[in-house]
């Protein structure tokens, strides 16, 4: 072998490793050239990282701009009013309207039958009671009704019987809880031997009428009046007639209740 | 056969009352400690022999004296779940006292009696204290491990019946 083979052998010896490495790096830039050029392969790699920020975005809004958004309202509430009272006013407005119109009307239809039998019962009805017969006629319009009555035993707040127009959340769990209530409130402002009787809430109130070892609950929409509560006591005071406290018949109990939510 | 009880847990501050129904009821525990105020009530149904028994349970506010604990809100019940804190003396130095008080206040009603956070402490040297006390303790429970959770539950439901 000649010098300048030996030579050559030496050099193919020493640099292979560094030209396979240059070549390997090639491969890789042509391989990232490529992703990065071809828009399918770039959204394959840079998709899910997008996604993951916004997502931490999203939910970092609450907590990040809840607050700047909550300051730019206070700090521009006239703005605010001054944009939104227009629309809000008419739409408020309108309702009004409606609902007055429709108030209206009834009222006139009501009036407008003064001699019927409905009118002269109603008259009747407004000297036993002693209760008004403009409050009867707006008790007429009121569309008063019992959505759910409930029968709880005093102090352990367990449900007896309770019957609903619509499904309602749990009945046990209500039970309880409108013991503890009413148990909270007798306590705390206890004078001589009074009992919790309503509990409103918005557009609903809980009739409550108390018995010796149970009370009903009786969750009325629509606003409870004079006149309603009094039959509704009158009621109440019939369905409690039939139950015998030392053998309380549930099936008959909740068919009384049936009848009683159906004609309300 | 359906029946419904319910159950008041019993005890002072933090002794882990709510933590031990929120295990019951709800299998989780919290680290966070949250007051009480007033009442908190959750269910759960268990079988109890033949019977389905729904456990209506009350948790309320602890109480440094349980004797002060307001009449209204244990009225009707059918079993108390008294519980202790082992690390805390001063929440079972009067156990005895508190236990009479639910006997006699409310004799038709049954009492379990609990050691909650018993994996904060070594039980056998505990038992050992409390019979120096004169203490008779019913579970060693941890409402953070789930330790003796559902028998303390299941004990009390099946006294009741």
């Amino acid at each position: 072998m000649t010098d300048s083979e030996k030579f050559i052998k030496l050099k193919e010896l020493l640099l292979n490793e560094d030209r396979d490495f240059a070549q390997n790096i090639l491969q890789k830039l042509d391989s990232l050239e490529d992703t990065v050029n071809t828009h399918e392969k770039l959204s394959e790699k840079v998709n899910p990282i997008i996604d993951k920020k916004l997502d931490t975005f999203v939910e970092g809004i609450p907590d990040k701009l809840g607050p700047v958004i909550a300051e730019a309202l206070i700090k521009s509430q006239d703005k605010v009013v001054e944009a939104l009272f227009p629309i809000m006013g008419k739409m408020i407005k309108k309702y009004i309207q409606q609902e007055m119109k429709i108030l209206s009307d009834k009222i006139n239809n009501q009036l407008q039958n003064t001699f019927s039998l409905k009118a002269i019962k109603r008259k009747f009805k407004s000297i036993f009671s002693g209760v008004s017969e403009n409050e009867i006629i707006l008790s007429e319009l009121n569309n008063i009704k019992a959505e759910q009555v409930f029968l709880i035993e005093k102090g352990s707040g367990l449900i007896i019987a309770s019957v609903s127009k619509e499904e309602s959340v749990d009945e046990d769990m209500i039970a309880g809880m409108l013991t503890a209530i009413k148990s909270f409130v007798e306590d705390a402002f206890k004078k001589d031997e009074q009992s919790l009787e309503l509990i409103q809430y918005e557009l609903f109130d809980i009739h409550i009428q108390n018995f010796t070892t149970y009370y009903f609950a009786v969750v009325i929409s629509g606003g409870l009046d004079a006149a309603f509560k009094n039959k509704l006591e009158d009621k109440l005071f019939n369905i409690a007639s039939n139950i015998k406290t030392d053998s309380i018949d549930k099936e008959q109990i909740i068919i009384k209740l049936k009848q009683f939510i159906e004609n309300e | 056969m359906n029946s419904s009880k319910k159950v008041v847990l019993v005890g002072h501050f933090g002794v882990g009352k709510s933590s031990l129904m929120r295990r019951f009821v709800q299998n989780t525990f919290s680290d966070n400690y949250i007051v009480t105020i007033g009442v908190h009530i959750l269910k759960k149904e268990i079988k109890v022999e033949k019977t389905n028994l729904t456990l209506i349970i009350w948790d309320i506010e602890g109480k440094d004296d349980i004797t002060t604990i307001r009449s209204s809100y244990l009225l009707g019940t059918s079993g108390f779940v008294y519980v202790i804190d082992p690390t805390r003396p001063q929440t079972y130095d009067r156990f005895n006292e508190g236990l009479e008080f639910l006997k006699t206040t409310y004799p038709k009603a049954q009492i379990v009696a609990v050691a909650n956070k018993s994996d904060l402490i070594n039980v056998d040297e505990f038992k050992t204290l409390l019979e120096s006390k004169n203490i008779a303790i019913d579970f060693f429970a941890s409402a953070k491990e789930g330790i003796e959770i559902e028998n303390l539950f299941q004990t009390i439901g099946a006294k009741m019946i």
